[in-house]
C-alpha cells in the first residue's frame, strides 16, 4: 500500500497502523457515522437492505479468505451458512439458550462441518476441491430434511423467538439492524488482521504455489483446512444472524445457487482483498435491489417480458458480469478503485 | 417393480444417461482443461431447442431433432468463441469462475426465452414401457443407454484412431507441446465444444422424452459429476464403467436406504460416492496422474 506524501512510520505501532493519516480518519469516522444513523436518516427500507448485505458481507468475507486468499475455491458457502443457521436455531428453540451462545456456536459447527471438506485439500485441488463442496451443499440439504424432527423440523424448517438480553428483545428491523453491523464490524476487523498476520501470509503463499509454499516449510495441508475453518466459521455466523434475522430456517434458504452468488460477488469486488469483498457484495446487493425495483416497471411497460423477469434480469446481469470481468478484469473492481486512488494522489504528474 | 433386480436394472441404465453427460464433460475437458459447470445448462438449452422445434414451430421429429443437435453445437462453439477463446493460457481459477458466470447467465437467458413454467418435452423416443420377464424399463432409457455405448465407442475410435482425435488428445496432454508440434489448440478446443453440445442435447432428449420439464433440470448436469470423476476426467471410454458403477450403486442405495430414511437417498448417494472417490482416489479409475514440478 502507499501513502500520499509525507506519512513515514516512526515507530513500529505506526507502521503497524490499520488507519494513519488524518483524512483515512475523517473518512473513517464518516463511514461510522452514517452506518450508526442509518435508521435514522432514510427509509425503513434502506435498514432492512443494509442489514441484508451486512449478512451477506460475512459470508464473503468467510468465501474471500477460503477462495480469494487461500485459494480454495469453495462453492459451499451457503452449506455451510445454513448449519451455522440451524445449530443457532436448533440450539436456541430447542435449549433456549441466548444467541450470545448460540451464534458463536453455530459458527463453530459450520466451522468443523466445513473443515471436514476441506480435509479432501489434502490430496486434491483446483476444480476438484469445487467439486467436494458442491456435494457437501447436496449433503448438508439432504441431512437438514431427514435429521430426526426434534432436531431441525425436517421440512417444516425451525422458528425463532427473537435474540433477546434480558427484557431487551432484538425484534425490530432496526435493533437487529445494530446487532449485525456489530458483528460485521468485528467479522471485518478481524478478517483485515488475519490478512496482515503470519496466517494470512502463509494463506496467501499457498495460493500462489503450493508446492512452493511447501518446500519453504509452509505446512500446506494445515493451512489449506485452516481456510476452510475460518471461512466456513464466517459463513456459520451470517447463518446464524440470519436465522435471527428471518426467525426461521429451512433448508431451501440455502441452496448451491446462493454459494454461485457470493463467488460473483467475490469475482465482481475482486479476489484477494477484504476491501474487494466489501465491494462486491455492497455493488451487487444494491443491484439486485435495483433490479427488483425496477423490474416490475420495466415488466409493466413491457408485458410480454413476464413477471419472471426480474429473477432472469439477475442471473443475466450477474452472469454477464462474472464474465465481463474474468475476461477484461481478473482482479475486480477493487483494483480499479486502487488505480483511481493512486492517480488522484499523484495527480497531475503520470506516475 | 420393487425387486432387487430392478432397481440395480434400472441404476445401470439411469447410470448410462449419466454416463452420456459425463461424456461431454470429459470431451472438454480433455482438450482445453475445462471443467464446464456449465453443462447442466447446456443440457437443458438443448432439451428447449428440441421443445421449440417440434412443440412451438410445429417442425416433424426428423427435421426438428437435427436442427436441435446442430444448434447445440454451434452454441457451444459460440461459447467457446467468445468466452473461452480470451482466456486461453490464464489460470485455472479464472477458467471455474467464467463457467460458473456461464452457468448463471445461460440459466437468465433460458428464463428469459423460455420461461420458468412446466412445459412438457415432446415424445421423440417411443414411450411404451420395455418389459423383460418381469423387469420393467423406461424405453426412452434404454435406447439411451445403447445409444451412450454406441457414443462411447465411437468417441474412444475418434480420440484414439483419427488424426484430429489424437491431435485432440495432444492438446488433452499439454496445450504449449501440442502448440509447439504445430497443433492447432483453438481448433481442438472448438471442436470438442461442439461434440460436447451435440452430446447433451443428445441427453437431454433421452432424459426428458414425453416428461415435464422447467429450467431445472438442469440439476443433472451436477449428478453427472461422480460419474466423470469416478472414471476419471481424462477417460473417455471409462465413463461407461463409471457411469455403470455409480448407476447400479444408487439402485442398491435407494432399494436399502430409502425405507430407513423415508426417500430421497437416490438423490444424494451419488455425491456421497464423489466425496469418497475424491479423498481416496482423485484421478479416478482411468484418469491421467500428472506431476506438479514448481
Amino acid at each position: 500500500m502507499t501513502f500520499p506524501g509525507g506519512v513515514h512510520a516512526e515507530t513500529y505501532q505506526q507502521d503497524r497502523a490499520l488507519i494513519r493519516t488524518p483524512w483515512q480518519w475523517l473518512w473513517f469516522a464518516g463511514l461510522i457515522a452514517v452506518l450508526l444513523l442509518l435508521p435514522f436518516l432514510g427509509a425503513n427500507s434502506a435498514v432492512g437492505i443494509a442489514t441484508v448485505i451486512g449478512i451477506t458481507l460475512i459470508a464473503v468475507l468467510g468465501l474471500q479468505l477460503t477462495s480469494g486468499c487461500a485459494g480454495q475455491i469453495n462453492m459451499g458457502q451457503s452449506a455451510f451458512m445454513g448449519v451455522g443457521a440451524y445449530a443457532a436455531g436448533a440450539l436456541a428453540t430447542n435449549l433456549h439458550w441466548s444467541f450470545l451462545l448460540t451464534i458463536p456456536i453455530g459458527g463453530i459447527s459450520a466451522a468443523v462441518f466445513g473443515a471436514v471438506f476441506g480435509l479432501a485439500a489434502l490430496r486434491i485441488k483446483g476444480f476438484y476441491l469445487a467439486l467436494t463442496t458442491i456435494a457437501a451443499q447436496y449433503i448438508f440439504t439432504f441431512a437438514m430434511l431427514k435429521l430426526p424432527k426434534k432436531w431441525f423440523g425436517q421440512s417444516e424448517g425451525l422458528r425463532l423467538d427473537p435474540a433477546a438480553l434480558g427484557s431487551f428483545a432484538f425484534d425490530t428491523d432496526n435493533r437487529i439492524y445494530y446487532l449485525v453491523l456489530a458483528v460485521v464490524a468485528l467479522m471485518t476487523y478481524g478478517a483485515w488482521g488475519l490478512m496482515r498476520s503470519r496466517t494470512g501470509r502463509a494463506f496467501i503463499a499457498v495460493r500462489d504455489n503450493d508446492n512452493a509454499a511447501e518446500v519453504i516449510g509452509i505446512n500446506v495441508f494445515y493451512y489449506k483446512t485452516l481456510s476452510f475453518f475460518i471461512g466456513a466459521f464466517y459463513a456459520g455466523i451470517a447463518g446464524a444472524l440470519w436465522a435471527y434475522y428471518v426467525r426461521y430456517v429451512q433448508a431451501d434458504q440455502f441452496t448451491l445457487w446462493l454459494s454461485v452468488w457470493y463467488v460473483g460477488m467475490l469475482i465482481v469486488g475482486g479476489m484477494g482483498s477484504i476491501l474487494g469483498a466489501i465491494i462486491g457484495t455492497v455493488v451487487i446487493r444494491l443491484m439486485q435491489e435495483l433490479i427488483t425495483v425496477v423490474g416490475p416497471m420495466v415488466a409493466d411497460v413491457l408485458p410480454t417480458l413476464g413477471g419472471q423477469f426480474v429473477f432472469a434480469a439477475m442471473n443475466m446481469l450477474l452472469g454477464g458480469l462474472i464474465i465481463l470481468f474474468v475476461i477484461f478484469e481478473p482482479r475486480g473492481l477493487v483494483h480499479r478503485w486502487n488505480i483511481l486512488k493512486e492517480s488522484y494522489r499523484i495527480w497531475p504528474f503520470p506516475h | 417393480m420393487g425387486s432387487l433386480l430392478s432397481y440395480v436394472a434400472n441404476g445401470a441404465l439411469t447410470g448410462l444417461l449419466y454416463a452420456l453427460i459425463a461424456m461431454s464433460f470429459v470431451i472438454i475437458y480433455r482438450s482445453a482443461r475445462v471443467f464446464n459447470f456449465a453443462q447442466g445448462e447446456i443440457v437443458i438449452v438443448g432439451a428447449f431447442l428440441v421443445w421449440t422445434f417440434m412443440s412451438a414451430f410445429d417442425l416433424s421429429v426428423w427435421v426438428s431433432v437435427p436442427l436441435a443437435l446442430l444448434s447445440s453445437m454451434l452454441l457451444g462453439v459460440l461459447i467457446e468463441r467468445v468466452i473461452l477463446r480470451p482466456l486461453v493460457g490464464e489460470e485455472l481459477f479464472a477458467f471455474v469462475m467464467v463457467t460458473i458466470g456461464l452457468l448463471i447467465f445461460i440459466r437468465g437467458v433460458v428464463l428469459v426465452a423460455w420461461g420458468p413454467e412446466i412445459r412438457f418435452f415432446p415424445v421423440v423416443l417411443p414411450v411404451a414401457a420395455v418389459k423383460l420377464g418381469s423387469l420393467v424399463f423406461d424405453r426412452a432409457l434404454v435406447i439411451g443407454g445403447v445409444a451412450t455405448l454406441v457414443v462411447a465407442a465411437i468417441a474412444s475410435w475418434f480420440f484414439n484412431h483419427t488424426q484430429l482425435g489424437l491431435e485432440m488428445t495432444a492438446v488433452a496432454e499439454d496445450h504449449q507441446t501440442a502448440l509447439s508440434l504445430g497443433i492447432s489448440v483453438k481448433r481442438s478446443i472448438a471442436v470438442s465444444w461442439a461434440i460436447s453440445g451435440l452430446l447433451s442435447t443428445m441427453a437431454a432428449i433421452i432424459f426428458l422424452n414425453g416428461k415435464g420439464m422447467t429450467f431445472l433440470a438442469s440439476d443433472i448436469g451436477f449428478a453427472a459429476l461422480p460419474v466423470a470423476l469416478l472414471a476419471g476426467l481424462e477417460s473417455i471410454g471409462g465413463v461407461v464403467l463409471g457411469g455403470l458403477i455409480v448407476g447400479i450403486a444408487v439402485g442398491l442405495a435407494s432399494y436399502f436406504l430409502d425405507p430407513i430414511f423415508d426417500g430421497g437417498v437416490g438423490a444424494v448417494f451419488p455425491f456421497v460416492i464423489m466425496v469418497i472417490i475424491l479423498l481416496i482416489r482423485p484421478t479416478g479409475l482411468f484418469g491421467w496422474k500428472t506431476i506438479e514440478r514448481i
